[in-house]
């Protein structure tokens, strides 16, 4: 009498699957996910526009990538191999990742290659090189010798605190760098950054500092160093934008901080004001490119919600509960079948947006070298078009949970539609450390993870503040939360 | 191991209503078992239950001797129609009994013979929603039975079937009684019973008022009054009574006899050459017998009619 | 209308979604007001804060649960099949859409009142201790202000046409489901949007197009001048929408079978 059956979850997972594929609109509606996703996308990305290669507020570094490059350099040219040597012996605090110590540079012009070593008033020692590298050495600060050994295309960092036993930091390729070099001592002194959000308003004010710092101890050693050769002074300068930033209001440059420098007895002191680093705007194109997956979000919410509260409608889970009856693996075969199904329409949806948004930015402005060309190979990129999908998937899930643990749409619906939605409207009404809090603790801060560029404070949308992974965390934990509740109510209640 | 539905002090409250109180029983193989009791009187609750549903607050069922929520594969061991309507109506015919399948591995041939079965193979493709309630009872029982369980449990199979609809599915219930199955009908109404079922449980408030079979409790509440029409009623009234029966004159003609059966009337009579027109065995519906016990349950707390 | 009235209140998640509406609106007003400072704001004249205007920031979370309740009135109907019984005691359908209308309308628009009204005065409270005195040269918070008044009144009269979007759309969509996401879509989708579309000329299409950020413009006391759309004519923006969803909603109410 009894037919040939089966159990396992593979088959819970086709049965899940049936379902979900047998109801006309939830089709339509997942159609509709990719679709409306994309169009919105592409709004978004029609409407994004930037005039920062008009008015540039960056040099071009060697690979191709805005960066600043901006600091005062007290020089003379080395042929070949050799070694620049220097006692900083106090440095003025005027900012945490202010910067005195010596540099091998291509030139003076502003973003050309480099390599430099430093000390810093909060983050010890430091090796950077071409506005990519930065390697951390010991910590303290002044009094530090540091020391710059060039050996044909690499560049090797040594500190010490007394000048006889020494300390690699490391070694830099500088592969570019031309045979003549110009060493010396340089000091910088990035700008200052002051964000405040109230009332709805996010205020972006930035305003230079400058730093001091004296070095003695003084020595070019090379084969062909003249040991008596001229130093030169130079302030190496980029362009700076008035109106860099988003918001209101403004800050106003002053006319330009006085750096320069003096020797006397051996002794040099250097005032010296800017920055040296990568200079990548905060605004993100992927975003902008990715953004419709907002309206793929509100849908999947109500597709997930509705997925386990039409069961309860009209006792449909009894039918499910009698051809399974262990219910929290009825739970899991939907929340796989859903959030897979969910993850690879987010993903056909991402992809496509940022295959078609991607020439609307360009045309809008963001293009290099302002904005370098994001690939879809490059990580961030990949991070961003894949997480968003995994968002989705997330979303889905934790949706699914809610409509398990309340058993009404309507109710569901809104729960999961206010928590990713709301905490955006309320975060930019919120001081700057409410905003971090509230994204860190909804999973509005999901969102982050369409960010292909790293956190910044400075934006009006609070989830940029946060890191990719640390907002697609909290959806998580949101997700796994939810199923958990569910899967324990739904073995607890009477179906 | 033969198949079986047992229920041992089954309890079972919602809030301060008690749905099942102290229910136990146990359903035998090859017999259509009726379930009959007024419309909350615990029936729906019993059979959640039995299928792992709801909880009991007390005691246990079993099905063929494990509780119904160990089971792998449960199709295959029960089949159950709960409630006609507890579909997706966006969903097709096809697709609602497809995913059943799916989730306890048993192939799609299955989905297309049950829906052959049941007589819904034409309609197959078109979704529940707006099918009649009679379709939908149908395609419940075509997902009872899927997995062609040797236990099956149908509540209120009857509602909304069409006079051909009823005649179908009594069919079906006899003949699945016959290959030996379990076969756990419940209505609230005693005659749709009256002609498919072979056993009886009656519920009343929760409680059980009646275990026996259909010829018992017919027996039972017909007694054995027997009505006799003759032209010599007195000389019939004299005779039966001295030979211990009761007898009551109902007009001229009839009489009505306690206390014999009607093969001994019709000996007597014969014997003493008192002609007589009529003799028949008189049979008080199941209908009234049902309605006799459930009405005793409502207002007075009579004792249990029990035979096993 | 009575028996309609008689509904909404027997449902006792109306009741819940109408409180929602106020705490919500106010406590957010509330929370918004207490992070406004006088630092934007050297001299009244050019401080970058619209008093009014932050004390109703609310009413933005305030009107999903406005939102809820409005699409509920409709769709509950379709999901109990209640709705064959509503006809069969009024078969004059558009009848049954306006008292609703009515009902749901007035409801919505006395939660508003109330919130408005605690949004106002919590902000009346906070305000001067946030630097905003009337010594610094603030007035205080007013209804006597008719720029305060419009905003105040309008916020009641935008959450008023926020009910009826979502009774029109649900009335189309006769889904729960599919009428809330719907309108909820409409109405963030776009402000989430703006946040960070930097093109100024999409800023001001959103502005003045899209249902919210349009229908907000009601609350807007200073510079005026600057909108990409007047007060009245955003709220009209809005209730053209929400016209014209009740108006297809009408039609189709009439011609569908229930």
């Amino acid at each position: 009498m009894m037919s040939a059956a089966r159990d396992g979850f593979g088959q819970l997972l086709l049965a899940e699957w049936t379902k979900l594929r047998s109801v006309r609109r939830w089709v339509l509606a997942l159609a509709a996910l990719v679709v409306l996703s994309v169009g919105f996308s592409l709004f978004a990305s029609a409407g994004s526009g930037t005039d920062s290669n008009k008015h540039p507020d960056f040099v071009v570094g060697p690979n191709g990538r805005p960066v600043a490059d901006e600091f005062q350099f007290v020089h003379q040219p080395l042929t070949g191999d050799g070694s620049v040597v220097a006692r900083v012996v106090s440095q003025q605090n005027s900012h945490a990742w202010a910067g005195a110590g010596v540099m091998i540079k291509d030139g003076t012009r502003s973003g050309s290659r480099y390599a430099a070593l430093m000390v810093t008033p909060k983050h010890g020692v430091r090796l950077s090189a071409n506005y990519e590298v930065s390697r951390a050495g010991r910590a303290g600060g002044v009094p530090r010798w540091l020391r710059l050994t060039r050996t044909g295309n690499s560049v090797t960092g040594y500190e010490s605190t007394d000048g006889a036993t020494w300390h690699k930091v490391g070694t830099v390729d500088m592969r570019g760098l031309p045979p003549t070099a110009e060493v010396g001592l340089f000091v910088s002194s990035p700008p200052k950054v002051v964000v405040t959000r109230s009332a709805g308003t996010t205020s972006v004010a930035e305003g230079p500092t400058t730093g001091t710092a004296t070095f003695d101890s003084v020595r070019v050693d090379g084969a062909q160093a003249t040991g008596s050769a001229v130093w030169q002074s130079d302030r190496v300068t980029q362009p700076h934008a008035q109106d860099t930033l988003e918001g209101v209001p403004d800050f106003k440059r002053r006319g330009g901080p006085s750096t320069g420098s003096t020797e006397a007895n051996g002794v040099f002191t250097v005032t010296g004001s800017g920055e040296i680093g990568p200079r990548e705007s905060p605004d993100d194109p992927v975003q902008a490119a990715l953004f419709g997956i907002l309206i793929g979000l509100m849908v999947i919410a109500a597709m997930g919600v509705l997925y386990m509260t039409s069961e309860f409608k009209r006792g449909m889970i009894r039918t499910t509960f009698v051809a399974s009856p262990r219910r929290g693996r009825v739970l899991a075969a939907k929340a796989v079948v859903l959030g897979t199904t969910a993850f690879v329409l987010g993903l056909v949806a991402t992809v496509v947006s940022f295959r078609l948004g991607l020439p609307l930015l360009r045309d809008g402005g963001f293009a290099p070298p302002a904005y370098p060309t994001p690939k879809l190979t490059e990580w961030p990129v990949l991070r961003a078009v894949v997480g968003t999908a995994a968002f989705v998937a997330l979303i889905a899930v934790f949706a699914l949970g809610v409509g398990a643990i309340l058993r009404h749409s309507a109710g569901a619906i809104t729960a999961v539609l206010a928590l990713v939605i709301l905490p955006a409207f309320v975060a930019i009404a919120l001081p700057t450390t409410g905003a971090l809090w509230l994204m860190r603790l909804t999973p509005a801060g999901g969102f982050a993870i369409q960010r292909a560029k790293p956190p910044s404070n400075m934006l009006a949308e609070a989830w940029s503040a946060i890191d990719p992974w640390a907002g697609l965390g909290v959806v998580f934990a949101y997700a796994v939360v939810a199923l958990a509740l569910a899967a324990w109510l739904l073995r607890r209640r009477d179906a | 191991m033969q198949p079986s539905i047992e229920v041992r002090g089954l309890r079972k409250r919602y809030g301060r209503t008690v749905a099942v109180d102290r229910l136990t029983f146990a359903v035998k193989p090859g017999e259509v078992t009726g379930f009959v009791g007024p419309n909350g009187a615990g029936k729906s609750t019993t059979m959640r239950l039995i299928l792992g549903l709801d909880t009991p607050d007390e005691g246990d069922a079993l099905v063929d001797g494990v509780a119904y929520r160990s089971l792998r594969t449960p199709l295959v061991r029960v089949g159950a129609l709960l409630d006609a309507a507890a579909l997706h109506p966006g969903r097709r015919a096809r697709d609602h009994l497809l995913w059943m399948a799916h989730s306890n591995g048993l192939s799609r041939r299955r989905v297309d013979e049950v829906l052959e079965q049941v007589g819904l193979a034409s309609v197959a493709k078109r979704r529940a929603g707006g099918f009649s309630l009679g379709m939908r009872q149908r395609l419940g029982i075509a997902g009872a039975l899927l997995g062609d369980p040797p236990v099956l449990m149908f509540d209120e199979p009857v509602n909304g079937l069409d006079p051909e609809g009823i005649v179908w599915i009594r069919g079906l219930l006899r003949s699945l009684a016959t290959e030996g199955r379990v076969i756990f009908v419940s209505s609230h109404l005693m005659s749709e019973l009256e002609d498919t079922a072979d056993h009886l449980l009656v519920l009343g408030r929760g409680r059980l008022i009646a275990d026996t079979s259909v010829e018992k409790l017919r027996t039972a509440a017909s007694g054995d009054r027997v009505d006799v029409r003759t032209s010599r009623r007195t000389d019939a009234m004299t005779l039966l009574a001295n030979a211990g029966a009761t007898v009551a004159a109902i007009d001229h003609e009839l009489l009505t006899v306690n206390g014999l059966s009607g093969e001994r009337i019709a000996g007597l009579l014969t014997g003493a050459g008192v002609p007589f027109s009529e003799l028949r065995q008189h049979r008080a519906s199941l209908e009234e017998a049902y309605m006799e016990l459930t009405r005793d349950a409502v207002e007075f707390n009579v004792p249990t009619v029990r035979d096993a | 209308m009575h028996a309609e009235w008689t509904k909404l209140r027997s449902v006792p998640s109306s009741a819940w979604l109408v409180l929602a509406a106020v705490a919500f609106t106010v406590a957010l007003g509330a929370v918004v007001t207490a992070s406004t400072n006088t630092r934007e704001c050297p001299t009244p004249s050019t401080c970058v804060h619209d008093l009014a205007k932050v004390s109703l920031t609310g009413v933005r979370v305030g009107q999903v649960a406005i939102v809820v309740l409005a699409v509920l009135v409709m769709t509950n109907e379709y999901a109990t099949r209640l709705i064959q019984t509503t006809l069969t005691a009024e078969p004059r359908r558009l009848v049954v859409l306006a008292t609703k209308a009515v009902v749901v309308v007035t409801a919505t628009m006395a939660a508003g009142a109330l919130g408005v009204a605690g949004s106002l005065l919590a902000a009346r409270g906070m305000l001067p201790g946030n630097g905003f005195t009337a010594a610094n040269g603030y007035a205080v918070l007013s209804l006597a202000d008719e720029p305060t008044r419009r905003a105040a009144i309008g916020t009641v009269l935008y959450l008023g046409l926020v009910a009826l979007l979502s009774l029109g759309v649900a009335t189309i969509v006769r889904d729960t489901a599919g009428a809330i996401t719907t309108v909820l879509a409409a109405l963030f989708a776009f402000p989430m949007l703006a946040m960070f579309v930097s093109d100024p000329r999409w800023h001001t299409r959103i502005e003045k197009y899209a249902p919210m950020d349009a229908g907000l413009a009601i609350q807007a006391t200073r510079g005026l001048r600057g909108l990409p759309i007047g007060p009245w004519q955003g709220l009209g923006v809005l209730a053209a929408y929400a016209g014209a969803a009740v108006l297809v909603g009408a039609v189709l109410f009439r011609l569908r079978d229930a």
